[in-house]
């Protein structure tokens, strides 16, 4: 089997951390960079964060290209759930190493557009703002025939908004982004807040998360600990949801999601509503589906095959 | 003599063309590159138009490179002569200049950051929808350190739309952009229909630019005759602007205009989406943020232009040889 090429844009972010860990060792994928952006963190953190990340996941053969210092038009808003640093209350150590001379932008140009040229697509992750390919696609649009189809984390549809009543973070952090890359005509998999609060990290999976982590269990635990919202009302169970991992989880088993086809807009006029994301479920628009939205997830699928991954760091292996 | 390095972003257009010639009809000038975005006409056509004027000009060491061919946000509108299409090579001789294959976008931000990390400064005369300098500018944090000023055509103040009740196309096309830029913290210089409007070019203007035989000056009289831009009924007398030119003509000769420094802002969505508003009378808190130009000396910039790009290439030896040093 080859390896699946995909690319991670992401802004760690504790959620984003755990989804990077679990990539790094699923040989399934062929990572051939990663490319954070300005959002839970500020741009210099969030590169900052995703190296120390490669360090931690013994991945420091994976290039790390800096993206974008803010989104393209609204002001920057940060996560309020990752703590100082964005990595919660783990202290890791200063990386030593760099990011590429390149900003991310020009990289997912330059990348992608030679994939598109040589027909091999490559898999683009976005867990973040989705401002670095929104901004690679206005430079060059000829860069989506390059990119096989966007997995990414964002919006919320029959579940209200965690950042406004009606948006979800990544959404509302640069909803032109969104807008630019839902008219992209890029096949997109959706993984909203309706399939994330699906998959709830209890405390009782943070304790088996830390027995099974091997040389990073204590790294992990610290991060998934962190992560816990302590709103039982809200998501049922003490935990924080499982966002950006679900990323890696619909790449490696998608036969864990349900989907439906459905046409996606991002509202980017109105401040009541802003970075709303609106599906057609029901063909209103006459417009045809530009994404598969995620519908049903099986948590205990997604934990299992999670729990499975974090047991390679105890044979120390890298993918 | 220090020159200008200058980066000219442009969608030509006959308007951008007459600015493109005055520019490289200009010793004062170190053009460093045209960039090129889609606008009055689509983006192939834009830059087949650039390459043509390099060519016409004789100045095919100035790069010509394509960079955004959508708006950023909005739904692509062209220009209202968007029939001018690839200029008629009756007017403008068709070449086999080549654009550079670098992307305009990237250019403007490596040129500001270069000459950012060296305590330099570039300008910008930005004539089109200002989608490839926004997306310079929001490329790196540091290329808006490196722009010594933006010199735009576009928006109306007082004047009402050319495009929509309240639009002018260069904003309209893409006011998102237009605020990016806007609020970048670039210093600003705006030639609005306001003081566009002022300066209207009739035949004499055209005599004048074929008066000396210069094949810059012929194809671009043929262009305005073709593609006649006059508007009686709106203008109360003969003759039409050329905005352009006027972003090229405020760095050659400051001295023919006059403004105001003052906030200005767009609006983004809406009825009247692509309307600018200047804080002329101090009505907000906002800080002015570009230098409103509401007048210009008619005649004298009428003469320039006319002089300038009569005298390109044309049979002047002096002349000739002294500009062919400049740029060399």
């Amino acid at each position: 089997m080859t390896a699946t090429p995909i690319i991670i844009d992401c802004d760690p972010g504790i959620d984003d951390a755990i989804a990077l860990l679990a990539a790094f060792v699923s040989p399934e994928l062929d990572i051939v960079a990663l490319t954070p952006v300005s959002g839970n963190q500020p741009i210099e953190r969030t590169v900052r964060n995703t190296l120390q990340i490669c360090e931690l996941g013994g991945r420091t053969d994976v290039p790390v290209y800096a993206g974008c210092h803010r989104p393209i038009l609204r002001e920057p808003i940060r996560g309020q759930f990752h703590g100082k640093s964005g990595l919660g209350n783990t202290n890791l150590p200063e990386p030593s190493k760099r990011a590429e001379d390149k900003g991310a932008v020009e990289f997912l140009v330059d990348r992608l557009g030679e994939a598109a040229r040589k027909d091999k697509p490559i898999t683009l992750c976005c867990l973040g703002p989705m401002t670095n390919i929104a901004m690679a696609l206005r430079i060059d649009p000829t860069v989506a025939t390059g990119v096989a189809r966007i997995v990414m984390m964002g919006g919320a549809y029959r579940e209200p908004g965690n950042r406004t009543m009606t948006a979800e973070f990544n959404m509302l952090a640069d909803p032109h982004a969104a807008h630019i890359v839902f008219s992209s005509d890029i096949p997109i998999v959706a993984l909203a807040l309706d399939a994330t609060h699906q998959v709830i990290l209890t405390p009782d999976h943070v304790r088996q998360f830390e027995a099974v982590s091997g040389r990073i269990a204590r790294t992990v635990a610290d991060l998934m600990a962190f992560w816990d919202r302590n709103q039982v009302e809200r998501y049922g169970s003490r935990g924080g949801p499982l966002h950006d991992p679900l990323v890696i989880a619909w790449l490696l088993a998608p036969h864990l999601f349900e989907t439906k086809p459905a046409r996606i807009f991002i509202e980017h006029e109105s401040e009541l509503c802003m970075g709303q994301t609106v599906a057609d479920w029901y063909n209103k628009s006459g417009q045809a589906p530009n994404a598969q939205i995620v519908t049903r997830v099986d948590a205990s699928g997604v934990i299992a095959l999670f729990l499975q991954l974090f047991s390679r760091y105890q044979a120390e292996r890298a993918a | 003599m220090s020159r200008i390095p200058v980066i000219l972003d442009t969608d030509p257009g006959v308007d951008d063309a007459a600015a493109i010639l005055l520019a490289l009809a200009s010793p004062e000038f170190h053009v460093l590159g045209i960039s090129v975005v889609a606008g009055n006409v689509g983006l192939e056509a834009s830059v087949a138009n650039a390459s043509k004027l390099v060519a016409l000009a004789q100045r095919r060491d100035v790069p010509v490179m394509a960079g955004a061919a959508l708006p950023l946000v909005g739904t692509q509108i062209f220009g209202k002569y968007l029939q001018v299409g690839t200029f008629d090579d009756d007017l403008v001789a068709p070449t086999d200049a080549e654009p550079g294959e670098q992307s305009a976008i990237r250019f403007i931000a490596e040129q500001a950051r270069a000459a950012g990390a060296q305590g330099r400064t570039i300008t910008i005369c930005a004539m089109g929808p200002l989608t490839n300098v926004a997306l310079a500018l929001r490329l790196h944090p540091d290329v808006a350190r490196g722009i010594e000023r933006i010199v735009m055509m576009g928006g109306a103040f007082t004047a009402l739309g050319h495009r929509t009740p309240f639009a002018e196309y260069n904003i309209l096309a893409d006011p998102h952009a237009a605020q990016i830029v806007w609020q970048s913290g670039v210093p600003l210089v705006l030639m609005s229909l306001d003081v566009t409007f002022q300066a209207l070019f009739t035949e004499a203007d055209f005599a004048g630019l074929e008066a000396k035989g210069s094949p810059a000056g012929k194809a671009l009289a043929g262009l305005l005759r073709r593609f006649d831009r006059s508007d009686v009924k709106r203008f109360g007398r003969p003759g039409g602007p050329i905005h352009d030119a006027m972003t090229v003509a405020w760095l050659l000769q400051p001295e023919l205009f006059s403004g105001n420094d003052c906030a200005v802002g767009v609006t983004l969505y809406g009825p009247t989406a692509g309307q600018t508003w200047a804080d002329i009378h101090n009505k907000t808190v906002q800080s002015p943020n570009a230098h409103v130009v509401n007048h210009v000396d008619e005649a004298a910039y009428r003469r320039l232009v006319v002089e300038r790009i009569a005298g390109l290439g044309a049979a002047v030896p002096q002349r000739h040889s002294e500009l062919r040093e400049l740029h060399a």
